[in-house]
């Protein structure tokens, strides 16, 4: 190439860009020179404000579509830092105002930093009167800020808190995460149950306005506005009737109920006492009420559907049945002679009945622990532990829930490992009757019932089916599949069926039949070192084709049949819609 | 003549000779234009409970710049021609290595950084831009042409497209078009037609709507933003109007400098970085952006100066990649703070806070001074000689080399 072309490509270059730098010189005195004066005083005046506006939370509705929550409106005070002027006058104006202490409003400040252009906000929920009175003296708090802002509301209190959760304000960790995913300072989110796992379904799309103040903050003008998005509702799977039937009986009493579909994995009800009422949360909670729900003794905080590890007594039998069964030792004919004792080389284990000569089918029924005792020796720990762990228990079930307990299935190695002891024989005894380490958690307990039930799987138990826009367009199905499969001889779960039914026509829990629905079920008495024993059962209906299974639990009260099985009585007959016979 | 061409230079004799043939005017403006971004950084940060946090690591990383930029400096450039290839696969890779997770690092929506431990996180599209200049020039002169149609130009598009797609999909919008302004730049310098640039060009105006599909979100809300204002005058909207008050506010002489931060700066999203020229023009005024801008001209100026008495077509060559760099970075980052170009992210060479962009500069800077000081007076219709195979060989000085 010439070097001629070369240089006087070289000089179009330099005029190109020198072109381009004049535009830059121009437009900087168009701004700077000409509209100067004008964007001086946009500036001194700081007019344009900025404030987003919180969309209503997406609703949370049982299986018939009947809401547990709603949005009311309520009103939020905030300060604009930008806009706050005199803040030794202010402060303390406004914590007056809002009956909260001038050092609180000074440390939201403060840990704001480096947005002060977003609104901190003080308090949600202020009574009108408080408002009232903070708009009267408007124009004397400059930066003080009064939004109307949606609330969540649980409309049943504590009904179901365990599994709704709560909300709390977005903390710093979290915030840096999330917000490239529109979260915002100040802001509510889930913190435990579904509003947590599904948060960014239910929380929904910010909207802002941009408007015009004047000197003292007054609006003058919107200039633009973007309405909020309402977050997407989520359908579950829970009945609130059932829901509630499983609190009542529950009642005063500490424990826990979860009812679900075996087929699926649908849960219908899951209550857990002492509850919460989340709304103390909706609007953030106070220090004392927060220090106090975490100080009470009987943790009312903790799901004890989920997260409460308990010893399973006889329920645990199920497994001990299936081990027996699997393995050949047994079946339903085998005679057993139970004396009332059991002599375990001159150590005697007292059963707590003397059941004489009965079958195995028998020995379900009754829930015979000298039967248990004698099968726990041949079927040996390592077998216990290894059925146990195909039932799926010492594993987390996947439940829409967070912090699940994944409880404790022991072996001889497990003991070494934990207690640094050798496994006894008469640990062997203690596991086959549900005694001793074993730990599960009543949703566990609810998925080994429905695997006896619907032939082997292992459903994920999941609290939410569908997640819908407002408008009731399907944004996504929840339908986790199944984790596992007991493979069972089909004679394992006959035998299985058969001593569960037998369990309620016959056996323990003969209380608690229920005209027009065949039951089936497994009572539990688990002894414990902190008092009474925990009183279970576990249950399915109908016995023909399953649709429902429910456990209850209830902490240190006795026997499973005169506490337990009650409760999984009378939320039966509330789902299966059966009047309760009029009492005698 | 051109205006470019100058009156002939003294012969460079030894080493001694050699630097004393470094371009005074390029060297002081960049210097100038260094100082002047360390102010500007510690102006638009120092309102805080850490107010040299940034002005260290900006200054941490201007010594790291100016040492590898020193040994820049000390090798022949042409050492540079002889490894392009090598350059440009490890270039793509450390590219492509950002895109990967677990070893690309993101933030604010886009995955641009690579963790190095202790040193932080490094840019590897800033050093890319760079990289691809001289790789570039290397392909430009091994394909000195006469390029006789726009097929022509295939391989050197191909040559470019390759880490523009990779920055692209990080997603770095910006920097994948300063790409385009290089490519232009070093092609029109390389002797193509200009018809067959336009026809380049109109086709990467056919490829924007489907290019459009590819934007994230917060892209395409921005390039509305700039469009339209009032579309989004909450979102991208609102950094384009509060940078207009600010730059506006500064009026002939500016508030002063370190007097904006308490006032409106406060309000521009990213004012140390991407929108540090906010804070000169509301600091400085007319009178000191205009003496900016006026820097950055004599920088292009002298830098242009290079291309034209370089001793061979890829020197020449990467002078002219390096200044179409860094003239559009300028005209893109003041325009975006002026409300006359979209919001891209591209920083605003020498004085936004950014230690690998900072690098980057200096280096290619470093490179220009090398070009320069290595001319000849004679044969400057472009030496066809071989560069050097191995850098050893270039140590031992020029004599060798103007054999």
């Amino acid at each position: 190439m010439a070097r001629e072309v070369f240089e006087r490509r070289l000089t179009v270059l330099l005029a190109v860009i020198a072109g381009l730098f004049l535009v830059l010189a121009v437009r900087l005195w168009q701004i700077q020179i000409v509209q100067g004066e004008y964007f001086l005083r946009l500036a001194e005046e700081n007019r344009l404000r900025i404030t987003s506006v919180a969309p209503p939370r997406g609703l949370i509705k049982d299986r018939r579509g009947r809401p547990l929550t709603l949005n009311r409106p309520a009103f939020t005070v905030s300060i604009l830092p930008t806009e706050l002027r005199h803040p030794e006058q202010v402060i303390p104006e406004v914590a007056r105002k809002l009956g909260m202490p001038a050092s609180e409003i000074v440390a939201k400040l403060d840990a704001a930093g480096d947005r002060p252009f977003e609104p901190v906000r003080l308090r949600r929920d202020v009574p009108k009167e408080a408002i009232a009175a903070l708009e009267e003296d408007r124009m004397d708090l400059p930066g003080v800020l009064v939004q109307v802002e949606p609330v969540r509301d649980y409309l049943y209190g504590p009904l179901a808190a365990h599994l709704l959760g709560y909300l709390g304000e977005i903390n710093d960790r979290d915030l840096s995460a999330l917000r490239t995913q529109g979260y915002e300072a100040g802001e509510l989110i889930g913190k435990d149950g579904i509003e947590r796992i599904y948060d960014r379904y239910v929380k929904g799309r910010h909207g802002q306005i941009q408007a015009e103040v004047d000197a003292q903050g007054r609006p003058l003008r919107v200039i633009a506005k973007i309405p909020p998005t309402s977050g997407d509702t989520l359908n579950l799977g829970i009945d609130l009737d059932v829901q509630k039937a499983a609190e009542d009986a529950l009642g005063s009493r500490v424990g826990a109920v979860v009812a679900m579909d075996p087929n699926d994995g649908t849960i219908v009800a899951l209550a857990s006492h002492p509850a919460f009422d989340p709304n103390l949360f909706a609007t953030g909670i106070t220090t004392t009420a927060w220090t106090r729900l975490l100080r009470d003794p009987l943790q009312p905080l903790l799901d004890r559907a989920t997260q409460g590890g308990y010893p399973m007594g006889s329920v645990f039998k199920i497994v001990t049945a299936t081990a027996a069964l699997e393995l050949g030792l047994v079946n339903t004919d085998t005679r057993f002679y139970c004396p009332g004792f059991y002599n375990l080389g001159g150590h005697i284990f007292h059963d707590h009945e003397a059941h004489g000569n009965i079958n195995f089918l028998e020995g379900i029924a009754q829930s015979c622990n000298v039967v248990f005792w004698t099968l726990a020796r041949p079927v040996g720990p390592d077998n216990l532990a290894k059925f146990a762990r195909m039932y799926g228990l010492g594993q987390t079930t996947g439940v829409d829930l967070v912090q699940e307990s994944g409880g404790v299935i022991p072996d001889p190695s497990w003991k070494a490992r934990v207690w640094k002891e050798s496994w006894y024989a008469g640990d062997t005894l203690n596991s086959a009757v549900g005694q001793g380490f074993t730990l599960a958690t009543p949703i566990q307990v609810a998925r080994l019932i429905a695997a006896v039930a619907n032939g082997g799987r292992l459903v994920t138990p999941h609290l939410v089916t569908q997640i819908t826009t407002p408008q009731g367009q399907v944004v996504r199905r929840v339908a986790p599949p199944a984790t596992g499969e007991v493979r069972l001889r089909p004679q394992t779960l006959a035998v299985l069926r058969t001593g569960l039914a037998a369990v309620v026509t016959r056996g323990t829990a003969a209380s608690i039949q229920i005209p027009g629905l065949a039951v089936a079920g497994k009572t539990g008495t688990a002894e414990n070192p902190h008092g009474k024993p925990h009183a279970w059962f576990a249950g399915y209906a109908p016995t023909d084709s399953p649709r429902l299974v429910v456990v209850a639990l209830v902490e240190n009260v006795g026997f499973g049949a005169e506490f337990a099985a009650p409760i999984v009585q009378r939320v039966l007959q509330v789902a299966f819609d059966i009047r309760p016979a009029p009492h005698p | 003549m051109s205006a470019l061409a100058g009156p002939p230079l003294p012969q460079p004799g030894g080493p001694a000779r050699l630097f004393r043939n470094v371009d005074i005017l390029l060297l002081l403006s960049t210097l100038g234009l260094i100082g002047f971004g360390l102010v500007m950084v510690y102006s638009s940060t120092h309102v805080s409970a850490r107010p040299f946090l940034y002005l260290r690591s900006q200054a941490l990383h201007l010594a790291v710049g100016l040492v590898v930029g020193g040994m820049i400096l000390a090798v022949d450039y042409r050492a540079f021609a002889s490894s392009a290839r090598i350059l440009y696969i490890v270039n793509a890779l450390l590219l492509a290595a950002v895109l990967v997770p677990h070893i690309g690092r993101s933030s604010l929506g886009a995955q641009r950084w690579i963790s190095i431990g202790p040193l932080g996180q490094f840019q590897p599209s800033e050093i890319a831009k760079f990289v691809i200049i001289i790789t570039l020039a290397k392909h430009l002169t091994d394909r000195p042409g006469p390029y006789q149609s726009v097929w022509d130009l295939g391989p050197f598009l191909g040559h470019v497209a390759i880490p523009m797609l990779l920055i692209f999909r990080q997603p770095d919008l910006g920097t994948a078009l300063v790409y385009g302004a290089i490519f232009i730049g070093m092609l029109y310098a390389g002797g193509a037609r200009r018809r067959d640039l336009a026809t380049l060009g109109a086709a990467g105006v056919v490829l924007v709507p489907i290019l459009w599909r590819f934007l994230k979100e917060y892209q395409r809300r921005r390039l509305l933003a700039f469009v339209h204002p009032s579309l989004d005058p909450l979102g991208s909207g609102y950094g384009i109007i509060q940078s207009k008050i600010a730059v506006g506010s500064g009026l002939e002489w500016g508030k002063g400098l370190f007097a904006g931060t308490q006032g409106v700066l406060r309000f521009v999203p990213e004012h140390h970085t991407d929108f540090i020229f906010s804070v000169i023009g509301e600091e400085l005024g007319f009178v000191g952006s205009v003496v900016l801008l006026g820097l950055f001209l004599l920088w292009v100026y002298r830098g242009l100066r290079i291309a034209a008495v370089a001793r061979d077509r890829f020197g020449a060559l990467a002078a002219v990649g390096i200044v179409s760099m860094v003239s559009f970075h300028v005209f893109v980052n003041v325009g975006m703070t002026v409300g006359i170009m979209p919001i891209t992210g591209i920083p605003l060479p020498f004085i936004s806070y950014g230690g690998s962009a900072l690098m980057a500069m200096v280096w290619a800077t470093a490179l220009l001074l090398s070009i320069g000081m290595r001319h000849q007076r004679v044969g400057i219709g472009f030496d066809a000689s071989p560069a050097p195979a191995r850098l050893i060989r270039s140590m031992r000085g020029p004599e060798r080399l103007e054999e």
